[in-house]
């Protein structure tokens, strides 16, 4: 090969390192954790310029044609790192936008107009960093030492390179395929649920968020050690779409999907046109590119949205024979173990051993305030929702015992969601206070309710899609090593002797509820009745003390319904409390003592079916309706 | 004293062309739930049809008609040809903007490609200076905002007085309890890109008349801008874009000349990220 041929090679595999280092990062975010970072390229670029202000010379010492602040002169690997560090901090202010508050699509636009914005202010400021005509000269890493433009100096850049990228994707598959990856994939299947299992959206995308910042900025750094010259128009909004094309084409959320994106978008397809003959007037070329990868978008996200590569199943399973799992389309699944008739002899199991799972209780200790509160685990004082102006829920108090399975019933729009919603924290309060064990919770959020062992499931389906059965129950798991980034980067190592205790009790569960069969198969692909029972073993694999459930048998085959029935029964036997909105009044005769009555706000008449159904007024409210 | 008039003048021109433009879009968002992106791309596309109009001798006010024709079948073509679409499938808010963002590209890009990169003007008289209450301003700036005045209230009446009016804010409020009543939102929902498109077509000819000259990519900082009256009034609410796009279009200009014209649009930006993490609802809280 001519030097020039070579020069070429080398190039490519550095501009391939860089991007599949930038991708990974944005895969990291945009597909496993379901962050959509429009401004993705600004953190590649204040890497770029940190690692330059970092190792060039003063701006007076540097002939002067450029201003620029800083210009440390330190050796590599100091802007490299530095420029990492930089990367990481920048996405804190960044958090705001993503938390909890802000629809994905906005924070997303949010983002994007950053990036606008951050390159006009570089441009049109031309003492930060030189504006729109950029940084020149940038120095390559120990160019004191070596000649940058040697053969052997270029292979050495272009293996580091490529080192860095191998280790980056060791890095992001470690923290994917942990326990803590699985709550950020469980975050982006559905975020408020997992907020109600607990998990701080917050903290978890902010992490991502730094981490994804600090993989762009050494790309950034990586490419201007390379290329010494760094300018607005390098790092135009539109660069991020390339790399969410690469993204999207190879498989969001597969890191090898990020490589094969990387290798084919910006690599390959810039390349490509290069051997395009030049035709029609200047810049034509350049247009139709951005033309096509406009296109690639639209026609990946209709036809593959899954891209090349897709997100392969983590198969965690029960040691079950191996699939095809055939799965019915009616909701007629029975119930293993000692369940097969409802009642409460049967769920405490014939030798007593349903009521613990593997040794563990399914319930954690009840606090003693509990019982200095009469048996109360749960009570509102004058709790109040208004939508406008309408009281959704006007003053309501209620009390909910230790050990009963406490239902809640009403016609509909009486209140009783909004009321569990409120219970649970996913909603606030217009007035009025929660206590939960004795303690005020109204102010705390949901996912430190569910931490204290309030849990609630949904009235809609609520299922993590594309996360396993089995991976549905172990996302819910509270106390795990590895579901931190300090832990997940720590290593299986660390973390498997908790998750091996999390797999036996989601084992002991799927049996229980006679799901083994299905631990392998996503959630999204299960039936109604499936999906509920999933999302009740779900809740259960929190350690509740006390549950919250929003219709769990609606949709349900009624011979299923009642064997939910009984176990739920069974659960309050061991010492669980559950307050359960449910429209069936024969589940309600069947399995709840006492029962809530709601209507249009208020709370009508609480006791025993029998009792309700003696009282005209409950009748005419609901009963007969 | 006169710097602020002139700016203030400066201001209800650039309030005039952004309330055109918020209107459009917000109402876009109203009935179908998308943040279109690619509403920038579609303004100056059409734009462009004007000023093919302009170059083959025809005055460029009736080449805004013609615009303003391109801007709703473009926009009709947008909904019903690719987010419908990708709606029916169950796409999520995040995907379609992505899909706009796609869209963006190939509209901008594939407009660029036809037109070049060098930018253009309109061939027209900007008419004769008039001077009222201290401001001093351009007989075609002036037409611009009473332009403005005439589409923000023929909104009005569309919205208060008509039954498609009536109809539009049913589907916006809720679509599928809409369509439960009776209205054919397919209907309406097309409708509506028609029409916003009809401002869409407006807002970007007068957009490149207020700006002199004009490329295939000048609107992306002034989709910023739109974003930021948008959100400051509510997303998907019109009355509030229209005050929005007062306060946005004269804060804008008011600041660009007490600090420098290149970081005006820095203070339409200010204003869109404290809105989004503060009250991302809108702060205006109006209802339309």
């Amino acid at each position: 090969m001519s030097s020039a041929q070579l020069f070429y090679v080398i190039n490519l595999l550095i501009y391939a390192g860089v991007d599949i280092i930038a991708c990974l990062g944005l895969s990291q975010q945009f597909g496993v954790a379901g962050v959509t970072n429009f401004g993705f390229i600004i953190f590649q670029a204040a890497g770029a310029y940190t690692a330059a202000i970092l190792s060039l010379p003063n701006q007076s010492a540097n002939g002067a044609f450029q201003s620029y602040i800083g210009g440390w002169n330190l050796p590599w690997p100091i802007p490299w790192i530095g420029a990492m560090i930089v990367g990481g901090l920048l996405a804190l202010p960044f958090t705001f936008l993503v938390g909890r508050r802000l629809r994905g699509d906005f924070a997303a636009v949010g983002l994007l107009v950053t990036a606008v914005m951050a390159n006009l202010l570089v441009t049109n400021y031309r003492p930060l960093l030189n504006g729109a005509a950029g940084l020149s000269l940038v120095p390559a890493p120990l160019q004191s030492k070596y000649n940058p433009l040697s053969a052997g100096y270029q292979w050495l850049y272009a293996a580091v390179t490529l080192v860095l990228a191998a280790a980056v994707f060791l890095l992001v598959r470690r923290v994917t395929e942990s326990p803590y990856g699985r709550s950020l994939r469980a975050m982006r299947d559905n975020d408020i649920v997992a907020d109600s299992l607990g998990k701080n959206l917050l903290s978890l995308r902010a992490a991502i968020l730094v981490l994804g910042g600090a993989l762009a900025a050494l790309s950034g750094a990586i490419l201007v050690g390379f290329i010494n010259t760094w300018a607005p128009s390098a790092w135009g909004y539109a660069e991020t779409i390339v790399l969410f094309a690469a993204v999207i084409i190879g498989g969001a959320g597969n890191h090898w999907g990020a490589v094969l994106g990387a290798i084919l978008v910006p690599v390959g397809f810039e390349e490509a046109t290069r051997y395009i003959p030049t035709f029609g007037p200047p810049g034509l070329v350049d247009d139709l590119q951005w033309v096509a990868i406009g296109l690639l978008i639209v026609v990946f996200l209709w036809f593959r949205p899954q891209g090349v590569l897709p997100e392969r199943r983590r198969r965690i399973g029960a040691g079950a024979p191996p699939e095809p799992v055939e799965i019915p389309n009616e909701d007629v699944v029975t119930l293993a173990g000692s369940l097969r008739a409802p009642g409460l002899a049967d769920a405490m199991g014939q030798d007593g051993s349903a009521v613990r799972v593997t040794g563990r209780p399914i319930t954690r200790s009840v606090p003693s305030s509990v019982e200095a509160d009469g048996g109360v685990v749960l009570r509102t004082v004058d709790v109040t929702r208004d939508f406008g102006g309408v009281h959704a829920v006007a003053g309501v108090s209620i009390e909910v015992r230790r050990g009963t399975l406490t239902g809640l019933i009403g016609p509909n729009g009486a209140g009783k969601s909004t009321l569990l919603a409120m219970l649970a924290g996913t909603m606030p309060v217009t007035s009025g206070q929660v206590i939960y064990a004795g303690a005020d919770v109204t102010s705390v959020p949901a996912y430190r309710r569910a931490r204290l062992g309030l849990v609630r499931t949904f009235q809609l389906a609520s299922e993590f899609k594309r996360l396993t059965v089995m991976e549905n129950l172990l996302s819910a798991v509270p106390v795990n090593r590895g579901d931190s980034l300090a832990g997940a980067l720590r290593g299986r190592r660390y973390w498997r002797p908790d998750e091996e205790a999390a797999i036996a009790r989601a084992r002991a569960l799927l049996d229980r509820f006679g799901l083994s069969g299905y631990a392998d198969t996503y959630a999204g692909d299960l039936s109604g009745g499936q999906r509920r029972l999933t999302e009740i073993m779900r809740a259960l694999m929190t350690e509740p003390t006390m549950l919250l459930l929003d219709e769990p048998m609606a949709g349900v085959h009624p011979r299923l319904a009642r064997q939910i029935g009984a176990q739920l029964l069974g659960l309050c036997a061991e010492g669980m409390t559950i307050l359960m909105v449910e429209h069936e009044l024969a589940i309600m005769d069947e399995f709840c003592d006492p029962v809530i009555v709601m209507a249009e706000g208020t709370v009508l008449a609480t006791g025993t079916m029998a009792a309700l159904r003696a009282r005209t007024e409950v009748v005419e409210a609901y009963l007969v309706g | 004293m006169s710097l602020f008039l002139a700016s203030f003048g400066f201001g209800l021109v650039t309030a005039a062309v952004l309330a055109i433009a918020a209107v459009g879009f917000t109402m876009q968002f109203a009935v179908t739930d998308v943040l279109n992106l690619a509403y920038g791309a579609v303004m100056i596309a059409s734009a462009f049809v004007a000023y093919a109009l302009n170059q083959a001798g025809v005055n460029v006010w009736v080449g805004m008609l013609a615009a303003a024709a391109a801007g709703a079948v473009g926009s009709v073509l947008l909904n019903t040809g690719i987010y419908t679409p990708f709606q029916r499938r169950g796409s999520a808010p995040i995907t379609m903007v992505i899909v706009s963002l796609g869209m963006t590209l190939i509209i901008e890009f594939g407009l660029q490609a036809i037109v070049g990169g060098t930018n253009v003007s309109y061939t027209m008289s900007q008419g004769p200076t008039v001077k009222a209450g201290g401001l001093i301003l351009t007989t075609v700036q002036l037409v611009i905002i009473g332009l403005a005045v005439v589409v923000m209230a023929a909104v009005h009446g569309l919205l208060r007085y008509t039954k498609l009016g009536k109809a539009m804010r049913a589907t916006a409020a809720n679509r599928s309890l809409a369509r439960n009543c009776g209205i054919r939102t397919d209907r309406v929902v097309t409708l509506t890109w028609a029409l916003t498109g009809v401002l869409c077509g407006i807002a970007g000819t007068v957009f490149a008349m207020n700006n002199g000259s004009f490329g295939a990519t000048s609107a992306d900082l002034f989709l910023v801008v739109i974003l930021a009256a948008v959100f400051l009034g509510g997303p998907g609410q019109a009355y509030g874009a229209m005050v929005g796009a007062v306060i946005i279009g004269l804060a804008t200009e008011i600041s660009a000349a007490y600090i420098t014209p290149s970081y005006k649009d820095v203070i339409a930006f200010l204003v869109l990220l404290i809105v989004m993490a503060v009250r991302p609802g809108g702060v205006l809280g109006a209802t339309a």
